[in-house]
């Protein structure tokens, strides 16, 4: 179970990294929206797999939750932010 | 049942990976927006419901299993207020410039 929980926190990582390229990268600020969504989860995921690395589960989960939210809440308010603009710089 | 959740956990990673790919690889917004939306709520869920097994019957797993649910509700409203955040905002969908033979393609 800990080599999979290993391996699967290197996956998350290499994943976030990899939509790290689209949040740079994208044409549009929308593109970078969608990164940064992507990471946001995938942070949620990571923590409590490196909770379970490290033994201290109940301390990682109450983190995680305040952190979902808070990512879930900006990427929402961040559409509505951009949903406002005109059309003239995306 | 630690086999079913081994299975969930590889499963889940398969299609948060596919999700990253298709962000990746696809031509347009809206496209990449397609493969963040369901690929990404489908394999976090998943993760999160192998930690769910693996924590045991504690109050880890009732955590665990609220952030699932809170995940498999919030990043489709998210996506979709991202798409129409976009489509307000006046940004075109992509079309293929040269489709294939015998389609039509519907000009707008």
């Amino acid at each position: 179970m800990k080599i999979l929980l290993f391996g699967a926190a290197t996956t998350l990582a290499l994943a976030m990294l990899l939509s790290l390229y689209r949040v740079l990268q994208g044409p549009t600020a929308f593109d970078r929206l969608t990164g940064l969504g992507l990471i946001g989860t995938k942070t949620v995921v990571l923590l409590i797999v490196l909770g379970f690395l490290t033994g201290r589960v109940d301390i990682f989960v109450d983190i995680t939750l305040s952190y979902t939210l808070i990512s879930v809440i900006g990427s929402l308010i961040l559409a509505k932010y951009f949903e406002q603009k005109e059309r003239e710089d995306l | 049942m630690r086999l079913f959740a081994d299975v969930l956990l590889i499963l889940g990673l398969l299609f948060i990976l596919a999700g990253v790919l298709g962000v990746l690889r696809l031509p347009d917004f809206y496209t990449r927006l397609h493969a963040m939306g369901k690929c990404d709520t489908l394999g976090v869920t998943f993760v999160l419901l192998a930690l769910a097994i693996y924590a045991g019957a504690s109050l880890v797993t009732v955590k665990v299993l609220l952030i699932s649910l809170v995940i498999s509700l919030a990043n489709p409203v998210a996506t979709h207020a991202l798409g129409r955040a976009a489509m307000k905002s006046g940004l075109a969908p992509w079309f293929d410039p040269k489709p294939k033979s015998g389609e039509v393609r519907k000009e707008n």
